[in-house]
């Protein structure tokens, strides 16, 4: 009867969802995105351009000159979903619902990493371990140089 | 003399013909990265699970679902349930039953311009009772492989000449319609068919490969060893083993109806990787592979999610 309960909740909640979605999307319809475009990167197409797309192989990025990152302007990086969304698999101080899978990043600063090699595992995990499931936030232009900077000086910044 | 002389010249051009050929194909493989082969064997089917998740023992019957009830208010252990918990809710409030009566008024309604829409459901009979558990198969008439959504499509375009492309809402009703009609029907993907094997292993392929922006593969989320079980922010993935049983499904995030194929655009989109339209042949290969590890486990359908 709970479960039935929590399910019917569920439902009411996606009706009332979709229909203030459906509303939003007649009342403002210009303001509906094209869906971002993915097609520089690998696809499963069979003939699709992206089909034949190869995937970008691991890059050892030096850091070049200090750090210079903005931590506070990291923060909202690597908190954002569609940017760093490094809490998607990394505990974070004060983030919400973390993720497990990846290493516990609650005290980063304090683990004897330099800020060089911080920078070139943001930038592409790939070239510390071969299997990991990290993005390579460089390689693939995820994040740009300055925000990889932010990023990492935010990470850094957890003692 | 001559012949001793000539023949090692065709033999060299044949090898260079060869090698031509080769560097063809190969040159139409890019490099890919992939995540390591969790070697499934598909004549398993759902019962693969054993030693890869290992958590089918949670939901492998209504019994086993019953008496692990407990899980779903567990936050770490929820997944373990493979959301198989869900199908137990039999209310017929969800807007998944709905869509039964509405594909069944379609059927209806189309099957009246031209009861051969029927038959082409059933593939030469009006009965389509039990039939969509055997999907995706191989169509020897038409030389391809068919999921219940690409059957409706192409029913529709040869009886009717009425276009019902897979992904939009009629022929996804439709298909809720059909397949509510094998509930309870174990999945009976034909493996011993060579078509659907060989799309089978295109499918599996397709699991493993890295794709998009973030580089990941199916695999670096639903395989042991990945972030299977893990929380990846507010979500736990979970075994891909029995999955396709419930689609398509009403969605309560997305508030609407999703077939399988549809639920794969969206995970690519979450995976920053180009989605594909279903229908797409590497979609239905995917289908195919991922239906493989469900056979033996029931059909429910209508669901929710």
């Amino acid at each position: 009867m709970k479960r039935t309960l929590r399910m019917l909740a569920a439902v009411l909640m996606g009706l009332t969802f979709a229909g203030t979605a459906g509303a939003q999307g007649a009342a403002a319809p210009q303001t509906q995105k094209a869906p971002p475009d993915y097609s520089a990167f690998p696809c499963l197409s069979y003939t699709q351009p992206c089909g034949k797309v190869a995937t970008r192989p691991p890059v050892s990025k030096a850091l070049d000159g200090p750090l210079n990152g903005n931590a506070e302007k990291g923060k909202q990086l690597a908190q954002a979903r569609n940017r760093g969304n490094c809490l998607a698999c990394h505990v974070i101080p004060g983030g919400s619902q973390p993720g497990t899978r990846g290493l516990d990043l609650s005290h980063f600063g304090s683990s004897g990493r330099s800020d060089a090699e911080a920078y070139a595992m943001v930038w592409d995990m790939r070239t510390i371990n071969p299997e990991t499931l990290m993005p390579p936030f460089g390689t693939n232009e995820i994040l740009n140089e300055q925000e990889l900077r932010d990023v990492v000086a935010y990470l850094l910044s957890f003692r | 003399m001559h012949d001793r002389k000539r023949t090692p010249a065709l033999t060299a051009m044949a090898l260079a013909l060869c090698a031509l050929a080769a560097g063809n194909v190969l040159g139409e493989q890019p490099y890919r990265e992939r995540y390591p082969d969790a070697k499934i064997d598909p004549a398993k089917g759902v019962e693969g699970d054993v030693g890869f998740s290992d958590t089918i023992q949670y939901w492998r019957t209504e019994a086993d679902l019953e008496r692990n009830a407990g899980l779903a208010d567990k936050p770490a252990e929820q997944w373990k349930l493979n959301w198989k918990h869900m199908d137990l809710d039999r209310i017929d409030l969800h807007p998944g039953h709905l869509a039964v009566d509405e594909g069944a008024a379609l059927v209806k309604k189309l099957a009246a311009r031209d009861p051969a829409f029927l038959t082409c459901l059933g593939e030469g009979s009006a009965e389509i009772k039990g039939k969509a558990a055997a999907y995706p198969k191989f169509d020897v008439a038409l030389g391809r492989i068919l999921t219940v959504e690409g059957r409706i499509e192409q029913c529709a375009k040869s009886v009717l000449g009425e276009d019902l492309p897979q992904g939009k809402p009629p022929n996804t009703k439709i298909s809720v319609y059909f397949k509510s009609l094998s509930a309870g029907v174990p999945t009976k993907v034909d493996i011993g068919n060579t078509k659907v094997m060989e799309a089978y292993r295109r499918g599996e392929q397709s699991f493993y490969v890295r794709t998009g922006q973030l580089n990941m593969a199916c695999a670096s989320c639903h395989v042991p060893g990945s972030i299977m079980g893990h929380k990846l922010r507010g979500e736990t993935p979970t075994t891909p083993f029995g999955d396709t049983a419930h689609y398509p499904t009403y969605r309560t995030p997305v508030g609407a109806l999703e077939s399988l194929q549809e639920r794969f655009a969206r995970c690519h989109n979450q995976m920053r990787t180009q989605p594909l339209k279903p229908g797409d042949p590497a979609y239905t290969d995917l289908e195919v592979f991922m239906t493989v590890l469900t056979n033996g486990y029931p059909i429910s359908v209508p669901s929710a999610r």
